[in-house]
């Protein structure tokens, strides 16, 4: 397989690089690998603590702008008139790397610093002021509603209190005044005003009453408008209520149950002059009020519109400084050579790349130290990195979600993207409903570059992701939809019918013509009454054909794995005999399905046999088959033959393998090698490049010192392995077998509810005639449509999806994957936001 | 006159389709992955086609219905 160009067969091949970056250069370098997103670096100081490593005072700085950045974001979005905040693809980028980028940042965290004490205390103020607010607006209710009942008041005690009529007679002195007071004293109730919670106005009537015995009168009145809270929203009812009692202590009781039944008091004169006095000094401070709040309000919406300007930027530059940060904390700090050293895996096929993104790094920065780099040799497995482009994509990321590959191992993502549009359409088989999905599909995909902008909700954003698999799906169900010969749950017409269907009052059969029909299943089966045992049988033997095929295809895939991992006795062990396996019985039933096909059985003296029956017999009792239930002749001794190899393959595969090891392990501790911790059991590979770094000090991977790991060759671990093996595929084979019926079973109900739905809905609706009838059917269409979109194509559609894929996951992948490698996850600013 | 020999003579259609399908993509970084999916295309089209064909050549019970006059096939 030529290397020039990357292919979705294998994962690519990587290598473990060595940087020696000196640290002028360190965050521009870091910077640069991370815009290319090539590069997976490894933590060089597994045993430090985070709050220990070298970079941490940098981090906690990224961090408290990342705080501040937060805050802006989540005081936009609660104001209530939306604040425009500028895109990043519209913004200007802030210039982060060479040698003015350390001033650029230190200007952005006094900038960030500046805008949150400004807002906080832009909030501060407002918040004060609104509660200040609230309290002057129930003062002058209180005012207005105290008038009223002063004036009540009066009213009703003019009799008495004769001298009370004028009560803003100006031109009394003080001391009549007070004796006024005093000769009025008897009379003179003092009172207490103030406002409370209208839910609890009759509570504190009751309090009050048994508390002063009864000993006061109590007035009070609805304010009509709520008072808004500003902070939570929640509005409150208050009532204003005005108390007269005569004497202290009672007033002082009065006062104590109402400061403990939540009223606020407010001071209020007796005098109806101070009162008015009162009213409008605190309707002018209102006013005062209302003015600064509202210049509060627009300053605030200014600075944040401000704010909105700039926030995506920000939010950039915080995320990629302390990604850099976090990744610059990974490497070892050589204090000795003030370089820094890192360890990363590297695509081997990206390594110009690289050279060339470090070269431009030290370019940028304006320095002329160009960090080095060197290859490592290393047996620690590299991951695996697939590349995958927009198309290739979805199908790689539904494989990977039953597993990574190993490094290297055949990728069954590849062909997925065939076989598993094909399973689906096979369970799918629509044209109408094939031609919904297509066209779904093709929309999302001329709507490409819009929606991968936008953040698409969870559900779209799926359907988004998997628009090519949708695609091929689509185009696939067509075809099976020719095949079945199902539009909507009619059939078409294109050829000859090879049935002749004879004019008859009852029941009428059938008689062929003669014809084939060349391209799907012939029309004259649908409508009939035994139509169903017709495809059902059909469709049953195609799915174990198809099943045996696939199952088959993925055994092979066995094949490159072992030629490519140099593991020979793996061909002979376990590949050779699970063919011979898998074949001598379900090859046989798919080449007896076929042949059985073929015969004209009209020509033949025999009833054509039930195959289930010839399957169950062969096992149950070979070498004796019925001349009556013949296939073919000479079946028996083939079938007895047939089944003997399948017998010997089960202790071929039980006992070959370990036998082979067991011999191997005997061989190497015949020459006297010690295991030192060695994987296979080889020398350990020393070039003159390594020795000549480990001279220098750099030593080996330093990785790799500190993960050891030991692999016992137990021989035990290797005879249960292979047991289970055995045993797994051996029992795997006859229920995955079966499992492919899924595939009839599937189909078969997707065809039921088409033709259910068309019957029940349309088909009644049909003949009816006059203006009523037509508008009806209209009508009837439109359900009948929105019916077939909702439950035929994405409930079916999604149940077909996940019974396609069970079908590559178990009963493809066991039979040639490994899946134990992890994915290539390398530090990429692109990916920064998919991982938030 | 039916008979497995559309079958066979598809069968070679097809292979052929394939081989050319392997020879003549032209090399690039797609390559692999377009002549798998023309080649898993062809297969698997022509064996759900050979299966429903061969279902049919022989069919061992008539399709019958039990018409009411008038209705529509």
């Amino acid at each position: 397989m030529g290397d020039d160009y990357p292919t979705l067969f294998r994962s690519e091949q990587m290598s473990l690089m060595q940087f020696l970056i000196p640290t002028e250069v360190a965050h521009d370098t870091v910077a640069e690998l991370g815009e290319l997103g090539n590069v997976q670096f490894m933590d060089l100081n597994p045993a430090v603590n985070p709050f220990q490593r070298s970079f941490v005072g940098e981090i906690r700085r990224t961090e408290e702008m990342a705080r501040r950045v937060r805050f802006f974001e989540s005081q936009i979005q609660k104001e209530k008139d939306v604040v425009p905040i500028r895109p990043l693809y519209d913004s200007a980028p802030l210039v982060t790397v060479g040698p003015s980028a350390a001033h650029n940042i230190d200007e952005l965290d006094v900038t960030l610093a500046e805008h949150e004490t400004r807002l906080v205390q832009m909030n501060d103020s407002y918040k004060t002021l609104s509660e200040r607010t609230r309290e002057l607006v129930e003062a002058r209710h209180v005012l207005r509603e105290t008038a009223v009942f002063f004036d009540k008041a009066e009213t009703q005690q003019t009799d008495i209190r004769t001298s009370f009529d004028d009560s803003s007679a100006p031109l009394l002195q003080h001391d009549d005044r007070e004796q006024q007071y005093l000769s009025t004293a008897q009379f003179d109730l003092e009172f207490v005003a103030g406002t409370i919670d209208r839910t609890r106005i009759s509570t504190f009537e009751r309090v009050l009453w048994r508390v002063l015995r009864g000993n006061l009168y109590m007035n009070h009145t609805d304010i009509t408008e709520p008072f808004v809270d500003p902070a939570t929203g929640t509005e409150t009812r208050k009532n204003v209520f005005i108390i007269f009692a005569h004497g202290d202590a009672l007033l002082a009781k009065i006062r104590k149950v109402a400061e403990s039944m939540g009223a606020t008091l407010y001071p209020i004169d007796a005098n109806a002059d101070k009162r008015s006095d009162s009213l409008r000094e605190v309707t002018a401070r209102l006013e005062d009020l209302e003015t600064v709040l509202y210049n509060t309000g627009v300053n605030r919406r200014s600075e944040l519109l401000r704010i909105g300007e700039n926030l995506a930027r920000w939010q950039d530059v915080v995320r990629k400084e302390k990604a850099i940060y976090e990744t610059m904390n990974l490497f070892n700090y050589d204090v000795r050579r003030k370089t820094l050293v890192a360890e990363g895996w590297v695509p081997t096929r990206d390594l110009a790349m690289i050279h060339m993104a470090l070269r431009h790094a030290t370019e940028e920065s304006g320095t002329s130290v160009v960090p080095i780099l060197q290859e490592l040799s290393t047996s620690k497995t590299p991951p695996t990195f697939t590349r995958t482009n927009k198309f290739t994509e979805g199908f790689q990321t539904i494989m990977d979600a039953y597993g990574i590959a190993t490094y290297q191992e055949v990728n069954p993502g590849l062909f997925a993207i065939i076989t598993f549009p094909f399973l689906f359409a096979v369970m799918f088989g629509d044209i109408g409903h094939g031609l919904i999905i297509f066209f779904a599909a093709l929309y999302m995909i001329f709507q490409e570059k819009k929606w991968a902008r936008q953040e698409l909700d969870e559900i779209l954003g799926q359907f988004f992701y998997g628009r090519y698999i949708i695609l091929l799906m689509g185009v696939f169900s067509v075809y099976t939809g020719l095949m079945y010969n199902d539009i909507f749950s009619k059939s078409l017409h294109i050829w000859h019918s090879g049935w002749d269907f004879p004019e008859s009052d009852g029941v009428s059969y059938a008689v062929s013509n003669g014809h084939i029909y060349p391209f799907g299943i012939d029309p004259g089966w649908h409508g009939a009454d035994n139509g169903l045992v017709f495809t059902n049988s059909y469709k049953m033997k195609m799915s174990i054909v198809l099943g045996v095929i696939h199952m088959t295809f993925a055994l092979c895939l066995q094949l490159p794995n072992h030629i490519k991992f140099k593991r020979p006795l793996d061909i002979y062990a376990n590949f050779i005999p699970q063919m011979i396996f898998l074949h001598s019985i379900f090859g046989y039933l798919v080449v007896c399905i076929l042949y059985k096909w073929s015969i004209d059985w009209s020509t033949r003296d025999t009833e054509p046999p039930s195959l289930l029956n010839m399957l169950i017999a062969m096992i149950l009792s070979p070498g004796k088959v019925d001349a009556a239930a013949q296939l073919y002749p000479g079946q028996s001794f083939i079938q007895v033959v047939l089944l003997l190899l399948a017998m010997i393959c089960v202790p071929w595969m039980l006992c070959m393998k370990p036998y082979f090891q067991w011999k191997e392990m005997q061989m190497i501790q015949g020459q006297g090698y010690v295991g030192l911790g060695h994987r296979n059991g080889g020398p350990r590979e020393s070039t003159d490049e390594v020795l000549e770094n480990e001279e220098e000090g750099n030593g080996r991977a330093i990785v790799e010192e500190m993960e050891e790991e030991h692999e016992h060759h137990d021989f035990s671990e290797v005879v249960i392995h292979q047991i289970i093996h055995t045993i797994e595929f051996c029992l795997g084979c006859i229920s995955h077998t079966a499992s492919y019926l899924r595939l009839w079973a599937l189909s078969l109900a997707h065809a039921q509810l088409s033709e259910v739905l068309w019957s029940m809905t349309i088909e009644k609706f049909l003949g009816l005639s006059g203006i009523f009838g037509t508008i009806a059917l209209v009508m009837v269409v439109v359900f009948w449509f929105l019916a077939t979109v909702f439950i035929l194509c994405i409930m079916e559609g999604l149940s077909a999806f996940l019974h396609a894929l069970r079908l590559h996951w178990v009963e493809a992948n066991s039979k040639h994957y490994q899946g134990e490698g992890y994915s290539f996850t390398p530090l990429s600013f692109a990916k920064l936001d998919e991982k938030e | 006159m039916a008979s497995v020999i559309p079958v066979i003579f598809i069968l070679a259609i097809v292979l052929g389709l394939m081989a050319c399908g392997y020879l003549f993509v032209p090399k690039g970084p797609q390559q692999t992955t377009i002549r798998t999916a023309i080649m898993l295309t062809l297969a698997s089209c022509y064996l759900m086609w050979m299966i429903t064909y061969m279902a049919q050549l022989h069919p061992l019970i008539t399709p019958y219905r039990a018409t009411k006059a008038g209705e529509s096939l």
